[in-house]
């Protein structure tokens, strides 16, 4: 079985098409996301009478009505949602976060429902199987729009058989400085994950699918930060910021493959014992999709493993 | 009347999200392209070879090297913020030119190339810390002993436990020993300016001849003696006026030996967030490049003033020289290091040992730039398979990158060791700044056709919006900085004044022929060995289709 895996898309409309084109591109039985699926920024653009006016990337254009959806569409590729409104609504946000904050949900919303019926299109006449866990980046409220699509199955918070392997997932993360939507306490993260290991029958042939990387790895190393979140040492100092917790529960039950993003930073794979974990690393901003290519073979495994950079 | 002003207006809405950062200082990735183009390590020490073209004026050399170098700086800068990674040269190059190509061109560069430059680096901590400060001190024994070849290969073995100290130290510590270095040698930096500033030509000439019958033995005036020791060479007359159009571009494959290097940490940027603002990333590499030349400006004047033109060219060419066989010796027979000569200045051996050991910072600062690059660029192999996988092995509790520090430290152990002891076997280590400015040619191409090759991405980055006449400013820089590293590679392989030359000794073309052959052999048997393990390396770079 083939199972490609990318993680931390952010918004990124060119890396979700690729994912769903992963599958007959590497010719893939199995495709995962990772997590962290939405944008990290609104950009308005701008209606002005007959233009509308953007910034994208520290550039101020003006477009006719004719090139919005294009500015839209550039928006879109670098992981944004672009939102029209008037100069008017532009500075109501600018007072009030939480109807900010409500226009993000609807964006997201929006967002991630025209992804599902992307794949719907896409893959409805393949038989590959499609799973998507968010990420500590992800609000809730798209938990019940992947639930409810009809080609995509929301991973989070269970066990899943895939073709005789036992995949357990979690987006939860240990408390990073950003404050995001789904933090913990370690202690936490492992009661989180303690339901779903239980339901784990045999650790040789089970996949964990976490959104943060095992502390201590070369998987979790990030850009160390001062007490204003500035990188220190020019940004080269990297400090270890994986989760403890899932450190300790790949130790202890020793999975087959364990998966993992969060940290873009931190590509490559790790050995950690009898598991092979992988974090592909990401480059949604490029419009790249960083990801892995995990052959498993029922009798060994992990037959072998690729990092891509499609 | 009463005006109003309208308030910016907020141009993006941000959310809590991971990795949303502020701006990191561009100091300290100043201070690394800055250590990287070392003005004392690999700058006096590479000016020490300019008397070979004495019609070249040697500061108009510079200032050419450095605008052309800016080129340099700008293509790296422009390819860090498309595609910041780790690995750099071999990422660039092998997502643009494919991967058979990046993978020999990168390797051969960051990896085999490396491997010479131990011995360099060692080359250097004997000639300008061990040699001048047991002499100053008066332990000649130790002295000679380091000039040695069981000396130089020690000399290496202390740059290796070095170096792998520092790596096994991680960024964090290396970047506070960077930083005390740098401005304790700039402390003595300053001193050296200093003397050499307040002093008058006969003051030095004075000193020089005290200090080398009292260090040397040597007697009478030496400082003549030494020019006319160089005048039997055929080193004469060099005055700085000497302007030949020809001899001064002939002088910047000299100049490249460490004015090249200010993009040196470009194969780290991918593990710094937020290196996609050009910006910064050109700054830090900017800045180093061009306070280095300022300072290499000041002292050369200040050599011009102190020391006299033609004595330096004299004392320079006068103990390269004594090393050939059957070269007469020099009156002082240590290498000529412009900070020792300052420290002669003031008559004390003990201030002159504390200057010299305070200048040594310039090398501990800057020596463990020898391998970091080195692991980023054998990492990304290891991450594509190309090379095996505990290549990029780390240990668990100290983090150290044993994988790729076996790659580059055993073969280090055996080119250290030849180079120490097999006399003709040195004239290999003067292309080692050659075969990396081939590397960088594959990139600076990669960088000119990236607009074509990469389309999307290309259009997607920062820099999509820069052109000049209509061309994309990164082919214009590529190409700029293609025909000068093009330039530098002709002259060094066909121009016998470097010691490089093919047409006089076939043995650099030899190894060096080797060298790309073992990184062709590792990729196919990658591809085949892959192959066989159901994966297939040409697929790492292939872009997804997107509709």
């Amino acid at each position: 079985m083939r199972v490609f895996y990318a993680t931390d898309l952010h918004g990124s409309e060119v890396c979700w098409r690729k994912f769903l084109n992963a599958a007959k591109f590497y010719n893939a039985d199995v495709l995962i996301c990772g997590g962290d699926m939405t944008g990290k920024a609104m950009i308005p653009i701008v209606e002005d009478g007959d233009s509308y006016e953007l910034t994208l990337s520290g550039v101020s254009q003006r477009v006719g009505r004719d090139q919005v959806a294009e500015v839209e569409s550039q928006v879109q590729r670098k992981g944004y949602y672009p939102v029209r409104m008037t100069s008017a609504q532009v500075a109501e946000l600018e007072k009030d976060p939480a109807k900010v904050q409500t226009l993000f949900t609807e964006q997201m919303c929006k967002t991630v429902e025209r992804w599902m019926q992307m794949a719907q299109e896409k893959l409805k006449d393949s038989k590959v199987r499609v799973f998507v866990a968010p990420g500590n980046d992800d609000e809730m409220e798209i938990d019940d729009v992947i639930a409810n699509a009809p080609r995509v199955e929301l991973a989070e918070g269970r066990m899943i058989d895939i073709g005789g392997y036992e995949m357990i997932s979690s987006g939860w993360a240990n408390p990073t400085p950003w404050h995001t939507y789904r933090e913990a306490p370690e202690e936490e993260l492992a009661r989180r994950m303690e339901p779903m290991l239980r339901d784990i029958k045999e650790m040789s042939r089970a996949i964990f699918n976490f959104h943060p990387p095992p502390y201590g790895t070369s998987l979790d190393e990030a850009p160390a930060l001062d007490e204003n979140l500035k990188p220190l040492h020019g940004g080269r100092v990297l400090r270890h910021v994986g989760s403890t917790a899932v450190r300790d529960a790949i130790d202890k039950y020793q999975p087959m493959l364990s998966l993992h993003g969060h940290i873009h930073e931190g590509k490559g794979i790790a050995r950690m014992g009898k598991t092979l974990a992988i974090n592909p690393g990401s480059a949604y901003e490029e419009g790249m999709l960083l990801a892995s290519i995990i052959e498993l073979d029922q009798k060994r495994g992990v037959k072998n493993y690729q990092l891509v950079n499609g | 009347m009463a005006t109003t002003t309208e308030a910016p207006r907020q141009t993006l809405f941000l959310r809590n999200a991971t990795g949303l950062v502020k701006a990191w200082s561009t100091f300290d990735a100043f201070l690394y392209a800055f250590w990287s183009v070392n003005l004392v390590t690999l700058g006096l020490y590479g000016m020490s070879f300019v008397y070979a073209i004495p019609d070249g004026q040697l500061l108009g050399a510079v200032l050419l090297t450095g605008v052309l170098v800016t080129f340099l700086v700008i293509t790296y800068a422009q390819l860090v913020s498309v595609m910041p990674r780790a690995g750099g040269d071999y990422a660039w190059q092998s997502r643009i030119l494919g991967g058979g190509i990046g993978f020999v061109l990168a390797i051969t560069g960051w990896w085999f190339t490396l491997w010479l430059w131990t011995p360099i680096y060692a080359n250097i901590l004997v000639l300008q810390f061990f040699a001048p400060l047991a002499y100053t001190l008066g332990w000649t024994g130790a002295a000679t002993f380091f000039t040695s070849p069981n000396g130089i290969f020690v000399s290496c073995l202390i740059v290796l436990a070095f170096v792998s100290g520092v790596i096994t130290l991680g960024m964090e510590g290396y970047a506070k020993i960077q930083r005390f270095c740098f401005w304790l040698g700039m402390g003595g930096l300053i001193v050296m300016v200093g003397l050499l500033l307040f002093s008058t030509h006969d003051a030095f000439v004075s000193a020089f001849n005290r200090e080398a019958a009292s260090l040397f033995g040597a007697s009478g005036n030496a400082y003549q003696a030494t020019i006319a020791a160089a005048a039997k060479g055929g080193t004469s007359g060099v005055t700085f006026g000497n302007f030949g159009f020809t001899s001064t571009l002939l002088l910047l494959p000299f100049l490249a030996f460490y004015l090249l290097w200010p993009v040196w940490g470009a194969t780290l940027y991918g593990e710094v967030r937020g290196a996609k603002e050009y910006r910064k990333v050109f700054s830090a590499m900017f800045w180093g490049l061009w306070v280095t030349v300022a300072l290499v400006a000041v002292i050369i004047l200040l050599i011009l003033k102190t020391v006299g033109w033609d004595f330096y060219y004299a004392a320079n060419a006068a103990y390269w020289n004594s090393l050939l066989p059957g070269g007469a010796a020099a009156p002082v027979s240590t290498w000529p290091y412009p900070v020792m000569f300052a420290g002669w200045l003031v008559g004390n051996h003990l201030f002159q040992a504390l200057l010299i050991a305070v200048m040594g910072l310039w090398f501990f600062g800057w020596a463990g730039t020898l391998f970091l690059s080195s692991t980023r660029v054998i990492f990304a192999a290891a991450f594509d398979r190309v090379l095996p996988e505990w290549a990029a092995n780390i240990s668990a509790k100290r983090r150290v990158p044993y994988g790729s520090l076996i790659l580059m430290i055993v073969p280090s152990l055996v080119v250290s060791a030849l180079f120490a002891y097999r006399a003709n076997f040195q004239v290999i280590f003067l292309d080692a700044t050659a075969v990396i400015a081939v590397t960088f040619l594959g990139t600076v191409i990669a960088a000119a056709i990236l607009p074509w090759r990469r389309a999307d991405i290309y259009r997607n980055s920062p820099i999509a919006r820069w052109r000049v006449a209509g061309i994309p400013v990164i082919t214009v820089t590529g190409v700029i900085s293609a025909i000068f590293l093009a330039f530098m590679i002709v002259e060094w392989s066909l121009n016998t004044v470097y010691g490089t030359a093919f047409t006089t000794n076939v043995l650099p073309l030899q190894y060096f022929a080797v060298t790309y052959l073992v990184a062709i052999a590792i990729y196919v048997v990658a591809r085949v060995v892959r192959k066989r393990q159901g994966i297939d390396l040409a697929r790492i770079h292939q872009e997804i289709p997107v509709e």
